[in-house]
């Protein structure tokens, strides 16, 4: 498959997982309207709306405040900022996204915001002190490439989504079980109701993380894609698996927007990735996505890993 | 009756197609477009930055005027360009000359230690690697516009609707450093 092939094909499936959290929004408002009270339908879907856009609002400033990321002084770190706007120059990105630091020891980065002229781009120190050159431009290139294919909004929206479809669900089963009068509808209809609401969010958990793994693949082909250089992302994706530090403010809710899983994947080696963890984790395996990568670039990553110096000795930090 | 709904639906179904198909021409006309512009933008800043070179290695090296003169004609021929393939050449020949410039400054020391010097050299290696990577970008776009426009059915309406093939950004020529043999500083 050549990247353009990849990018389409993610691109398909993206839809399609979409779709799946719209169908499954619609049946569960089916089922709380057939199996009780209109109105307290109505309630619901009024709940969950205050709740989206609650979501929405907040979502603009947690995640710097979670990711402890900080912004960067117009006149600190120029060759970084140089990198960062060749990278959306090269993305064709109609603005060049902020850069923010987070004092980390563990190399990851992150890429954050609601559209792409308001967006920003997180990486780590350990990030700046592991990788040459050409891999954090890779490294940067796959978070420009979130940006770009607005996957950052995607997700917001994805996180958002699952979290209504978790509320009603809740509203459903607790009125079905304790509002007895209201209830409606025939025997079959009330079982299937207590189905629904009882799997629904763990299919909108599973969406979501096949969505954001889906997300991942179709950033690296795009980093491979807007610096030509499929070997770059790959070489630092194995540089990123070498090393074994987590993030410190690593957190759950905020786990999708790094370029490399920061909590899941010491957990998933300890346990040896089974097929049924591997549903619930928001990467895919770092093995994989260099796979990916080669099979589309048409090279294999030698068996010793070039020699560099880090960039962060070109920055002048230790 | 069936038949009238039938050949109706057929021809509701031939406009959509068309109507998308023709936004979709649009639009990676437009993104080739910006990606030209995006270039122009650095070739810009390229050539904005030249003079101030000359003069900084004027003050030092005024006898030199044979590349002075080399630069600032390719420097006029840049901007002159006006296909992007003309321009591509152009840039290839302005970098070949500021080659021969910097080689030229490598035998003045205390040029190369001036802080205006060095300031100018990471501006200009800034704006190439900005070049580049727009370039990257450009001729993407212009590959998915030219695709479009090369396929059936669109081939065959493409020219009359005003899609024209556009020229790709040169890809050879990254700044070669020629070879020049210098004299040592008197």
């Amino acid at each position: 498959m050549t990247l353009q092939q990849q990018i389409r094909g993610n691109r398909l499936r993206s839809g399609i997982v979409v779709f799946g959290f719209v169908l499954l929004l619609v049946v569960l408002a089916g089922l709380v309207g057939l199996a009780l009270d209109v109105s307290l339908g109505v309630v619901a879907l009024v709940v969950a709306l205050l709740y989206a856009v609650f979501g929405i609002v907040r979502s603009r400033s947690l995640i710097s405040g979670i990711t402890h990321a900080q912004p960067v002084g117009p006149d600190e770190l120029r060759p970084l900022r140089r990198l960062v706007e060749n990278v959306s120059i090269g993305a064709g990105l109609p603005v060049t996204p902020e850069l923010r630091i987070v004092d980390d020891d563990a190399p990851n980065a992150f890429a954050a915001g609601l559209r792409p002229t308001s967006s920003y781009v997180g990486v780590t120190t350990g990030l700046l002190r592991t990788m040459p050159k050409r891999e954090l431009e890779a490294i940067i290139a796959h978070e420009i490439s979130h940006i770009r294919n607005r996957d950052t909004y995607l997700m917001t929206m994805a996180t958002i989504f699952a979290g209504v479809i978790a509320l009603i669900a809740d509203i459903g089963f607790r009125s079905l079980a304790y509002g007895g009068r209201s209830r409606k509808g025939g025997a079959i209809v009330v079982v299937l109701a207590v189905v629904g609401f009882l799997l629904a969010p763990y299919a909108a958990l599973l969406l979501r993380m096949s969505l954001s793994r889906r997300r991942e693949y179709l950033a690296d082909a795009g980093a491979a894609e807007i610096l030509s250089d499929p070997e770059a992302m790959a070489l630092a994706l194995n540089r990123l698996e070498l090393d074994t530090t987590s993030v410190r403010y690593a957190d759950a809710s905020t786990a999708h927007l790094w370029v490399e899983s920061p909590t899941d994947r010491v957990d998933s080696e300890r346990r040896g990735v089974t097929a049924l963890s591997g549903l619930f984790n928001t990467h895919p395996s770092i093995r994989t996505r260099i796979a990916a990568l080669e099979e589309a670039g048409g090279f294999r990553l030698p068996e010793r890993l070039p020699s560099h110096k880090p960039f962060a000795v070109e920055l002048g930090l230790g | 009756m069936l038949w009238l709904w039938i050949l109706l639906g057929a021809v509701a179904l031939l406009v959509v197609l068309g109507v998308v198909g023709y936004n979709r021409l649009v639009r990676l006309r437009n993104e080739a477009d910006t990606g030209w512009a995006n270039i122009d933008v650095q070739l810009q800043r390229r050539g904005d930055l030249i003079p101030n070179l000359v003069e900084a290695v004027k003050g030092y090296a005024a006898h030199e005027r044979g590349v002075f003169e080399e630069v600032t004609k390719a420097r006029a021929a840049l901007q002159q360009a006006q296909t992007p393939g003309a321009a591509g050449e152009a840039n290839d020949i302005l970098s070949a000359a500021l080659g021969r410039l910097f080689a030229v400054a490598e035998a003045y020391p205390d040029l190369k230690a001036s802080e205006n010097f060095l300031r100018l050299q990471e501006d200009l290696t800034d704006t190439e690697d900005k070049i580049s990577a727009a370039r990257r970008y450009y001729n993407s776009t212009v590959m998915h516009y030219l695709t479009a426009i090369q396929s059936i059915p669109w081939v065959l309406v493409a020219k009359p609707l005003g899609f024209r093939a556009k020229e790709f950004f040169s890809a050879e020529g990254d700044t070669a450093v020629p070879q020049i043999s210098l004299a040592p500083a008197p």
